[in-house]
């Protein structure tokens, strides 16, 4: 019984003295419209439980429309609004559903002179118009409308749920509605209905006579099917009738409908071109294979051509695979049949193949309308390589592929496009003309690209004229299209929130890019073995060993920074440096002083990382390492303790254990023939240019104290071409490995760090930040914790303590080794 | 006085209007009672010819004395369902006549409603009382209520269409998708409507 009760037109009108006061504070401040609102209910408060069932559909209390609707009304006065009425567009109620009917309150009814059920043409913003009967919202709130877009022009979008926005009511036009005699409609039947019976004309005429009666219908306007309603018409364009319905037209029962065989000639408007940005060549070959049989019919079968209709799209993910099918297909205008290939298996033997057989059935289906391209997305789950035990299944599921893919190529009318990141794991005969014809590889995206990227996802975006784009690109090496969106999406988030001074019209500037390229990494980052997250070092934190770092500057820093100076000089790019010296001399603090003054991705590797129980699992691993430090340029790669990771094929006696098998890859990967054709950047025919010299630029770095038992191989030029020799401090590096210990130690006065120094022979690096500890521990136990100074006697009594953990043979030992191989040379100690 | 005349034209439209609803929805639920019993034994036929198809007559040793069993079995079968098919067909009948004559007389009220639309203001159309609903809702009400009908009808005409022989399972789920029609319709539309004009018929 209480519907109708809800439904009783109540006067929405405020009293004038609250009015007065709400327009007063809008006009000052435009914010505070809740504020408004609860003045205005406060002193209504005798029908505040009345209004809250007032709500309206789209959760907007009536009592705030009511305000706003006042706002509007007064608009004329107040100066600052515009002249037209403005109202809000809100989601249709779902009862209204399939009713045709456009919900507006009393004073727009009153305006359009409208009465229940007239016909309301009205043009959306976005170019279209639809037709609807103009009715009266159940709460009587005004400034709203809802619109059921049954009879629309096509391509609207008002249905959808991400309308929104508001209509002026200028664009709400009442038109005559005169009854047709005749009506002339053209059907859009329902993909997958599987009877054929149900395409039969009569069933189909009958559907449209349901569909149309009492319908209000306009020229070129599309009639579209409820979602659920059963029936093998999906929608019906409205090509011609008599009188001519234009504006509009009403079905009666006594109309008569009759179905045009050819679709309205009228061509949809092109839709918007969403560019891509730096995938133009493999875009280039998709859109041939679309558009030349569309265009050249008979020059290719004069020819005698079969048109290769089979793509296969490989490359990382987030480059932007499926948005290119999405963008030919929509430049081409023809129909996309997107299928993820996960999503097609099933849980009982054979139901996989059926699904299989299913989609292309539906292709075939599109096909015989317009040009129709399959695309499987994440092919590789549905045809693995075939062979090995257990995997039936699978096997015919690929067969049913097979013959399918052979079963199309003789229609000639889908393109079937496929995607993967892991096209070796493929079915090689999937990876043949006939079948998937063509292999775009669409790699990682170059510096050149990568600019192109950014300004087509820039393009719609405010950022300051200060931007660099080519210095944003050059910074995000590794980065896909995805991560870009990503980054920019961040940046404009970052400028929207932490800018608070222009709010009116926020501009994207560096800045925000900067602050954005802090928090978004690549994603093929995301998964990397062994990346770490090191405790910036600068150089001046390592006491002594100037030359050496010089020389790691010189053959690291400098290559990965200045590369375009390398290639000036004809200099090929070192490939590795092998650090080796006793321990404790500080071999890994260099690297992690390197990897920070560096700036670049770093990536180490230890035997934790490599080593597991599963034959070939170690080697994958690490092939896996430098195959993701490829494709994050520039990166260096650290191998710690790399005697111990690789075994050594002259020395070790026992054949064929691990570590020789993981040499072996790790010499591949140092000077291997080429890359995989999945790690391609950019496309085939580029020159290579510096810049991508720049991105190929992976170092590794090893250190070890047993350099002795490396491998000879590993050693030559080409491979770890650098040998370092760190050796152990000498007097001068003594000293300022102890002043670098002792920075943040308070001193007596009386310490003298170059006496320490004297004494501290065969002393490493690690000894000595020991000998430092122990002696300020001394000074804690010595003078209770009230302690406050080291004195040099602490420094002389924990010198007793402490040994050296070199001796004189072990560095003869080096330095032997040295001479015995002839490397630079050694009389640094 | 006058201007309240074509008002009055209306709502006395709408109250000869409402009762034929009201007597048309018993013919509704009663045709629909109806064809719950067919439809249950449709399904039970279905499931007849399903095990006969799946039993192998031969190896059977008493049946093996009849010749040709299984056709006339299947044949019989057949029969009984085209039976049961005709009475479901005389009560889509009726169904349809119940949505014709509903439409009918909808029509008939909203085209009074035009006819007086002209000389009838929006207020007065939103006007209600504690005992009557506004204009604008009750004729909102009669289109949705025509239009229950026809939906309603069109999915059971639909589903009715869809039987084959051929496809036994779906004649044994045919039930279920009746009863589905039902619950997935908005069921107690035209009790509702018909119970928040009681106040309104009794005036």
């Amino acid at each position: 019984m209480g519907r109708w009760v809800s439904s009783n037109p109540t006067p929405h009108q405020p009293p004038e003295h609250h009015l007065t006061s709400g327009l007063a504070l809008s006009a000052s401040t435009p914010g505070l419209a809740p504020v408004i609102s609860g003045a205005c209910a406060s002193p209504a408060s005798g029908r505040g439980a009345r209004c809250t069932r007032f709500s309206g559909p789209g959760g907007v209390p009536a009592r705030l429309s009511s305000v706003r609707a006042f706002l509007c009304a007064m608009a004329p006065e107040s100066g600052s609004f515009p002249q037209e009425p403005l109202l809000k567009v809100l989601p249709l109620d779902p009862r209204d559903r399939g009713t045709q009917r456009c919900r507006l309150g009393p004073a727009a009814f009153r305006t359009l002179g409208a009465h229940l059920g007239s016909a309301v043409k009205i043009s959306l913003p976005d170019g279209g118009s639809c037709l609807c009967t103009a009715w009266l919202r159940r709460d009587g709130a005004d400034g709203f409308v809802q619109l059921d877009p049954q009879c629309a022009s096509p391509g609207t979008a008002v249905g959808a749920s991400g309308f929104r926005g508001s209509l002026s009511l200028s664009s709400l036009r009442l038109v005559p509605c005169p009854s047709l005699r005749l009506l002339t409609v053209w059907p859009v039947l329902r993909e997958g209905v599987g009877a054929p019976g149900a395409m039969n004309p009569a069933a189909v005429l009958e559907a449209a006579q349901e569909l149309l009666r009492n319908r209000r219908v306009s020229r070129g306007h599309v009639v579209a099917a409820p979602p659920g309603a059963p029936g093998p018409v999906a929608a019906l364009h409205v090509v011609s009738g008599a009188p001519n319905p234009d504006p509009a037209g009403l079905v009666t029962p006594r109309t008569r409908i009759c179905l045009s065989g050819v679709p309205p000639s009228e061509a949809k408007p092109p839709p918007p071109e969403v560019p891509l940005g730096g995938l133009s060549e493999a875009a280039d070959s998709l859109r041939e294979l679309l558009s030349l049989p569309l265009r050249y019919p008979r020059t290719l079968a004069a020819l005698g051509l079969a048109v290769p209709r089979g793509v296969l799209l490989v490359g990382p993910p987030g480059v932007g695979k499926t948005q290119l099918v999405r963008a030919v297909v929509r430049e081409a205008g023809a129909e996309l049949l997107a299928v993820s290939a996960p999503a097609l298996q099933g849980a009982r033997p054979g139901e996989t193949e059926e699904n299989v057989r299913q989609v292309f059935q539906r292709a075939r289906e599109l096909a015989s309308r317009r040009p129709t391209l399959l695309f499987l997305d994440e092919v590789d789950a549905l045809c693995p390589r075939r062979g090995g035990p257990h995997r039936a299944p699978e096997s015919r599921v690929v067969a049913q592929v097979l013959t399918l893919l052979d079963g199309i190529s003789g229609d000639r009318e889908v393109v079937v496009v496929a995607s993967t990141n892991r096209p070796d794991a493929l079915d090689p005969a999937l990876r043949r003309p006939g079948r998937f014809d063509r292999e775009v590889v669409i790699g990682t995206p170059t510096l050149k690209q990568r600019k192109a990227i950014l300004q087509v996802i820039t393009s719609k975006m405010p950022i300051s004229s200060q931007v660099d784009l080519s210095l944003l690109a050059e910074m995000t090496v590794g980065y896909v299209g995805a991560d870009l969106t990503a980054l920019c999406r961040e940046a404009a988030l970052h400028a929207l929130l932490h800018s608070e001074k222009n709010k009116d019209n926020p501009a994207v500037d560096e800045a925000d890019f900067l602050e954005a390229f802090k928090k978004i990494q690549p994603s093929s980052f995301r998964s990397i073995v062994g990346l770490m997250d090191i405790k910036p070092v600068g150089w001046e934190q390592i006491g002594g060993l100037e030359d050496v770092k010089l020389k790691l500057k010189q053959s690291i820093e400098w290559p990965l920074k200045f590369p375009r100076e390398f290639v000036r000089m004809g200099l090929t790019l070192p490939k590795g440096v092998l650090l080796y010296g006793p321990p404790g001399c500080a071999k890994t603090t260099l690297v992690r002083a390197l990897a920070t003054s560096c700036h670049c991705s770093f990536v180490s590797v230890s035997g934790a990382d490599l080593f597991s129980p599963f034959v070939g699992d170690s080697e994958k691993v690490l092939s896996q390492v430098f195959r993701q430090a490829r494709a994050n340029t520039p990166a260096i790669v650290f191998l710690d303790e790399i005697d111990s990771i690789l075994g050594s094929r002259s020395i070790s006696k026992t054949e064929c254990s691990v570590q020789e098998h993981v040499l072996s890859v790790l010499l591949n990967e140092l000077d291997g023939v080429g890359l995989k054709t999945t790690e391609r950047r950019g496309s085939k025919s580029d020159q290579q240019e510096f810049q991508e010299v720049f991105n190929r630029s992976v170092m590794i770095v090893a250190a070890t104290n047993r350099p002795d038992v490396l491998d000879d191989a590993l050693l030559r030029p080409g491979r770890l071409d650098k040998i370092i020799y760190i050796p152990p401090p000498d007097e001068k590096g003594r000293l300022s490995i102890l002043k670098v210990c002792t920075k943040n130690m308070p001193m007596g006065p009386d310490v003298s760090l170059e006496n320490l120094a004297a004494e501290t022979c065969f002393f490493s690096g690690a000894d000595l930040g020991n000998l430092c500890k122990e002696a300020a521990l001394l000074a804690l136990q010595e003078n209770g914790l009230e302690a406050t100074t080291v004195k040099q006697e602490h420094f002389l009594k924990s010198l007793k303590t402490v040994k050296p953990s070199l001796s004189h043979e072990d560095l003869t030992l080096y330095e032997n080794l040295f001479q015995k191989q002839g490397f630079s040379n050694l009389e640094d100690i | 006085m006058t201007q309240d005349q074509p008002l009055l034209a209306v709502q006395e439209a709408l109250r000869k209007c409402f009762p034929v609803v009201e007597e048309q929805q018993g013919l509704w639920q009663s045709s629909l009672r109806d064809c719950q019993p067919l439809l249950a034994s449709l399904s039970n036929l279905a499931e007849q010819l399903q095990a006969a198809q799946n039993l192998r007559f031969e190896d059977v040793p008493p049946l093996r004395a009849f010749p040709d069993l299984k056709e006339r079995l299947r044949r019989k079968q057949l029969a009984a369902g085209d039976t049961v098919l005709d009475k479901l067909g005389e009560r889509l009948a009726a169904l349809l006549k119940v949505r014709d004559t509903v439409s009918r007389h909808v029509e008939q009220v909203l085209e009074i409603y035009g006819q007086h639309a002209g000389s009838i203001g929006v207020g007065a159309v939103l006007q209600a009382s504690a005992a009557s609903p506004s204009v604008a809702d009750m004729l909102e009400w009669l289109q949705d209520v025509e239009r229950h009908y026809r939906d309603s009808y069109l999915k059971r005409k639909y589903l009715l269409s869809s039987i084959q022989w051929g496809d036994l399972a779906n004649i044994q789920a045919l039930p279920k998708a009746w009863d589905q029609i039902s619950e997935d319709e908005h069921q107690s539309l035209v009790q509702d409507t018909l119970l928040n004009v009681s106040f309104f018929l009794e005036e």
